[in-house]
């Protein structure tokens, strides 16, 4: 037991007059706290993997420092996105009718679309540092385009423990309902440019909605159809995210202002702690924990690629099942072009009555069959690898579904993760089609604005590339992801695996294969899909 | 015995179950170094909190601190039985003078009491005390049957434990903020704990510290709770205090404010008997004028003004002049003579049956009233706000309306009118009140008269306005910042529940804003003037008076009288951490050329500090970007914002910068002026640059102290 004396107010905000009382006096114990000292066995060990891997502190250079330290620094991201955005929004409604040439429509998913893939990939969550959606629901409900204010808007309610429990799942299911509105609208096709603006419209009025509702970025942590998607596929990205620079500091920390919000930064809004943040999963690089610490012990730092997914000693299953959904589901978006799948759609809404692809059964139908496939192999690895006189931990009290641990998810966890850099490059190449055969008319979209463009310009049928050489860089994309896989996997199999593993060859042979399997599944997609077109 | 238990929760079979919520949980571990029970604990393996159901009593501490609101307990709090000490109304009220309420008598029931305070990590019910007494450590000392320490730890912050033990009004200070009363339970009974080692063992007498004796020589001017806790404090110091009281026995308004029923009058008497003893002179009947306070400061180090609030608000309506209208001071004052038999100087004639009306319903106004019932009159109070939104103590009301008062809220007086220039009907009107932030409003058609033979007006009391004519910054208003102290919303005390107990009010906020103006307690209005206790912001509580006192004789003690400069105190605003580096190297080469020094972050300056200070070294950073908000740091502009005045203190201001400082410096310097520094020098440092000449920036300060000291 320690005996702080704290003196009652000490460390101010500085409105309190100066406070309070002379240290130099030791009789007049103001504020006796006795806290207990908090637990430091086993951090080193926790987050030694995902520490060692931590390359550059960027806010070491004064120029980065003094950038993110300034309250404007997240609003002047936020603002170009977000006038685009609302020009998409009018454009969608009132400019022309026809995509290619609509301005809204040419950059949302000519562009935009691939801008963020590349950014989660190359990056992680950049994209939610200048999320126009979230930035513009945020700004309402801190009444404040950048400022630090105290008394939020709206009821700031805590999201439910059973539905928090779900986690990352909740987003997971959000992105499969967005995306099946888009293919029942043909809204990305991109089809009628006002599907588009209603899209964008019903996205910003369910953020605010949240925003209003709950406290801090609880739609972003859990609702936002992007978040899970962009969480996992970001870890293979190099910002780390901000961290804590001496982890004693934070633990021995009595205001925890990062969390709770300082003079200068809001609470973290992610429910992030920067000093046990192991992976870059839940960091939006707002900033604003590196504005609230009064110690200066949090800088933003960028690691190696993959570290995020492959260092990490606490992996969750949330994480997990989302991994293997998001994989079923970009499966499904390659196997929808195929013609069998058009067969199996056709006979089930003729069946069901349903007016037109997609049909929600066999969506959410052949999701789950490719997830539960994927999740199945796994099962057979753990099956064929796991050595049973290995013990597993005890069972803990908390036991939610975030934290089990079974035999299965010890196999699962890893596993999942490191097919994360397959799945990410799948989904990238998925959006590579439009770049490269329409991006061209961006411009002339733009043209068009100015009444100088139509459908007859040349540029506006160029192709950066032809459908054969898109297909080589998408394969080429999907071999670069399943390389990336397989090192993660192997890196991940020879720390997690091998321990409770009967053969370490046989386990670390058997999980690569998994990557390689998915690689090959989805290489062969695209060249089916090509076929068929 | 005399006591009764609360019977709720009599039953208790099951535990609270915590739920930690592993998806937002980052095992910052608040909650468990907060546990009092160690129901929570961290897994490693997760890096997440654990909790065991098993031990969980319900105190809900970690519901309130966790950060990420990560936490949820359901079910019961554990809490145990209250044992509550009673009041006890004597048969026969005319002419009583004993005490009512009735302490806790036997060591069965204190040790009850005790055994349910949790000894919390991080004890709420201190920051609630205005005094900041250590509270689960004297419930520890009586737990161990050692009352002489408790009254040891008790003496650290309170000279007078067996008086704020009476007179407290505790539902809103420690036992409102006590864990069990922030969990929606009942607290432990603070108060009855404090009087049963009071009641049980002598409050020791003053206790004058070996080699602590200092040559400064104070005067104190009243000698009320204030007055006597300074003159305690610097009596122990060695101090050579006099003290200067307008009335004929000391206490101020322990004695005329409190009537003998709620405290004793032996307990203020014992208070200066031990002053005396100890070598405090006191000067009674002693009115200082305020005008010619110069006079008294003259041959003194330091003058304390705490003369109180003691003139009485009168209602200006039709007929307030009549004769037999009199103050609450005045009739307190007289009432008290009377019941003890002796004759005051204008005494009030009250007869057995007369009828009286007191204007007002607080805390005088109940004391009022049940000096007129002890008197033989018959007491009517009105009031004119609402009862449910009426800022009165519901256990005095309770008291009240069980010895026979008469309280009628919603009333209001219209007018007066009487005879022979003597009152002998009130006209009342009733009023509606909406909410408690909106004032009455009243209802003409509702006019009715009572026929009255004394009106006492009891609406509250005032500063008198030669102190205000004198301090113009008097009253300062009480306010909670709009960004409370982080420490402080780390213990959850501004957690959004609060209970009926408390009235619903946020303790924290009224416990944080006592706090901040005790703060102001420990600086001097002007050279060598302290002003305290209600005569600083109006009338408040016993127990913040004395807590002023305390903390204006600690800064007195600190205050350095001397014209040259010896004592510097270096403050500093750093956020990456160079700001702190040059800092420290200044401190310690002046610390090396013969200056003592302080060195302190800005968000931990004491009032004591300021006290200490003769000069001060502020090293801030500047902010913005090349071209646009260029200036200092804007924690370092608030700090300056809430500095009391400097006093013409010298200030070196040096402020790293990247690119440029621009005018930054001058805007400080403007602000530091503003409040009465003396901004000697004020210069930049690059940090830019690869290596910072701390040397440089150091000998450039010291140079700017010596050429004060040389002048």
């Amino acid at each position: 037991m320690t005996i702080v004396d704290e003196g009652a107010g000490r460390g101010s905000t500085g409105k309190a007059a100066g406070p309070m009382d002379s240290g130099s006096n030791p009789d007049l114990v103001l504020t006796p706290v006795r806290l207990k000292a908090p637990t430091r066995r086993g951090a080193e060990e926790h987050f030694s993997p995902t520490d060692a891997g931590l390359g550059i502190e960027l806010t070491k250079n004064s120029l980065v420092a003094r950038l993110v330290r300034n309250r404007k620094f997240q609003f002047f991201l936020i603002l170009p996105n977000q006038l685009v955005f609302w020009m998409v929004i009018v454009l969608g409604v009132v400019g022309t009718v026809v995509p290619g040439l609509n301005f809204g429509t040419a950059i949302t998913w000519y562009l935009w679309f691939c801008l963020v893939f590349v950014m989660m990939v190359v990056v992680g969550r950049a994209w939610c540092v200048m999320c126009p959606f979230g930035g513009f629901a945020e700004w309402i409900q801190r009444k404040t385009f950048w400022t630090r204010t105290q008394k939020a808007l709206g009821l700031g309610k805590k999201l439910p423990q059973p539905i928090a429990r779900y986690g990352f799942i909740l987003s997971v299911g959000t992105f499969l309902l967005l995306t099946w509105i888009e293919e029942f609208f043909n809204i990305a096709g991109p089809g009628a440019p006002h599907d588009t603006s209603f899209m964008v419209i019903g996205i910003v009025a369910s953020a605010l909605i949240f925003f209003l509702l709950f406290e801090r970025r609880t739609f972003c942590r859990y609702f936002c159809p992007l978040t899970a998607l962009i969480g996992t596929v970001g870890s293979m990205g190099t910002a780390a995210g901000f961290r804590t620079k001496d982890r004693q500091v934070c633990i021995d920390c009595k205001t925890k202002d990062c969390m709770r919000g300082g003079e200068e930064g809001f609470g973290c809004p992610w429910y992030t702690w920067p000093a046990s943040a192991d992976s870059n999963l839940s960091c939006g690089l707002c900033s604003e924990c590196y504005k609230a610490c009064p110690s200066g012990n949090v800088g933003l730092f960028v690691q190696k690629p993959l570290t995020s997914l492959i260092a990490p000693v606490r992996r969750r299953v949330d994480v997990a099942i989302g991994i293997t959904l998001l994989w079923g589901l970009v499966v499904f978006q390659q196997f929808n072009a195929t013609n069998i799948y058009g067969d199996i759609d056709n006979w089930l809404n003729t069946k069901m009555h349903f007016p037109q692809y997609p049909n929600p059964v066999d969506y959410i139908g052949l999701i789950g069959l490719f997830a539960a496939i994927t999740v199945g192999v796994i099962w057979v690895v753990q099956k064929m690898n796991q050595d049973k006189t290995v013990r597993l931990d005890s069972p803990k009290t908390y036991g939610t579904l975030l934290s089990k641990s079974t035999g299965f998810t010890k196999f699962l966890l890893p596993i999942t993760y490191g097919l994360i850099p397959v799945v990410g490059a799948d989904y990238f190449a998925r959006q590579l089609p439009k770049l490269f055969k329409h991006l061209p008319r961006l411009l002339v979209s733009i043209g068009a604005w100015f009444g100088h463009g139509n459908t007859h310009y040349s540029l506006y049928s160029d192709r950066l590339l032809s459908t054969s050489q898109i297909v080589n860089v998408q394969v080429g994309v999907i071999a670069l992801g399943t390389l990336a896989s397989v090192f993660a996997l192997w890196k991940i199999s020879n720390r997690d695996l091998v321990a409770v593993s009967k053969s370490s060859l046989a386990v670390k042979v058997s999980s690569v294969s998994i990557a390689i399997i998915c690689g090959a599944v989805a290489i062969g997609l695209y060249l089916a899909m090509h076929g068929a077109s | 015995m005399t006591l009764t238990q609360d019977d709720q929760n009599t039953e208790v079979t099951a535990h609270p179950h915590v739920t930690v919520l592993s998806d937002r949980c980052a095992g910052c571990q608040e909650c468990s170094i907060r546990c009092p029970v160690d129901a929570l604990s961290l897994d490693v393996d997760s890096w997440t909190v654990i909790a065991n159901d098993e031990l969980c009593v319900g105190c809900r501490q970690c519901v309130r601190t966790c950060p990420f609101s990560a936490i949820t307990v359901d079910g019961p709090v554990l809490e145990g039985f209250r044992t509550q000490s009673v009041v006890h109304h004597p048969v026969k009220l005319l002419g009583d003078r004993s005490e009512i309420r009735k302490g806790i008598d036997s060591w069965e029931a204190a040790l009850s009491e005790a055994s349910r305070c949790l000894s919390c990590p991080d004890p709420t019910c201190i920051r609630g005390c205005p005094a900041h007494n250590d509270i689960p450590g004297f419930i520890r000392s009586i737990r161990e049957g050692n009352l002489d320490e408790a009254h040891d730890i008790l003496r650290r912050t309170s000279v007078m434990p067996d008086i704020c033990s009476r007179v407290c009004d505790q539902a809103v200070q420690c036992e409102g903020s006590c864990s069990w009363s922030l969990a929606g339970g009942t607290p432990v009974a603070i108060g009855a704990l404090e009087r049963f080692i009071c009641d049980n063992a002598p409050v020791p007498p003053v206790r004058v510290r070996d080699g602590h004796t200092v040559t400064k020589k104070v005067a104190i001017i009243g000698s009320g709770p204030a007055g006597a806790s300074c003159a305690w404090e610097l009596a122990e110091n060695g101090a050579q205090v006099d003290v200067f009281e307008k009335d004929g026995e000391p206490g101020g308004l322990l004695n005329w404010g409190i009537p003998d029923f709620t405290l004793p009058g032996a307990l203020p008497r014992r208070l200066w008997d031990e002053l005396e003893k100890a070598g405090v002179t006191l000067h009674l009947n002693h009115r200082v004028d305020m005008d010619n306070l110069s006079a008294v400061t003259n041959g003194y180090d330091a003058v304390v003004v705490a003369a109180g609030a003691g003139n009485s608000i009168r209602l200006p309506v039709k007929g307030s002049d009549l004769g037999n209208i009199v103050d609450a001071t005045h009739f307190l004052t007289q009432s008290r003579l009377a019941l003890s038999g002796m004759a005051g100087e204008s005494p009030i004639s009250i007869g057995a049956g007369d009828r009286v009306l007191v204007v007002g319903a607080g805390n005088t106004a109940m004391d009022s009233a049940r000096m007129a019932i002890r008197l033989g009159a018959k007491p009517i109070c009105v009031d004119w706000m609402n009862e449910k939104f009426a800022p009165v103590r519901r256990d005095e009301l309770e008291e009240a309306r069980q010895e026979g008062v008469e309280v009628r809220f919603g009333t209001t007086v219209d007018h007066f009118e009487g005879e022979n220039g003597k009152v002998t009907k009130a006209v009342l009107l009733s009023t509606s009140q909406e909410s408690a932030a909106k004032l009455p409003v009243t209802i003409k058609s509702s006019a009715h008269e009572i026929e009255v033979d004394l009106v006492i007006m009891a609406m509250g009391y005032r500063i008198p306005s030669d102190i205000t004519d004198r301090f113009p910054q008097v009253p300062i208003k009480k306010t909670t910042p709009e960004l409370v102290d982080r420490r402080w919303r780390a213990s959850g005390l501004f957690a959004e529940q609060t209970v009926e107990w408390a009235r619903n009010l946020n303790v924290g906020s009224i416990a944080l804003s006592r706090d901040i103006a005790r703060n102001l307690a420990g600086v001097s209005f002007d050279d060598k003037i302290w002003v305290i206790g209600d005569s600083m912001i109006g009338p408040a509580t016993v127990v913040e008076a004395m807590a002023h006192g305390k903390h204006a004789a600690r800064a007195i003690l600190e205050h350095s009288s001397s014209q040259k400069v010896a004592n510097v105190l270096v403050v500093f605003d750093s956020q990456g951490g160079k700001t702190a580096e040059v800092a420290k190297r200044v401190e310690s080469y002046l610390s090396d050329n013969t200056y003592k020094t302080r060195i302190t972050p800005i968000g931990d300056v004491s009032t004591g500090d300021l006290a200490w200070c003769d000069a001060i070294v502020l090293a801030t950073w500047i902010e913005g970007l090349v071209i646009a908000g260029v200036q200092v740091s804007k924690r370092t502009r608030k700090w300056i914002e809430t500095l009391p005045n400097l006093g013409h203190r010298p200030v070196v201001l040096v402020a790293t910068y990247g690119v440029s400082p621009k005018n930054a410096l001058e805007k400080c310097s403007k602000l530091l002026s503003a409040k009465g520094g003396d901004v000697k020098v004020a210069g930049g440092v690059r940090t830019s640059t690869r290596n910072v000449d701390t040397y440089l920036v150091s000998s450039k300060v010291k140079s700017a102290l010596d050429k004060i000291n040389q002048l």
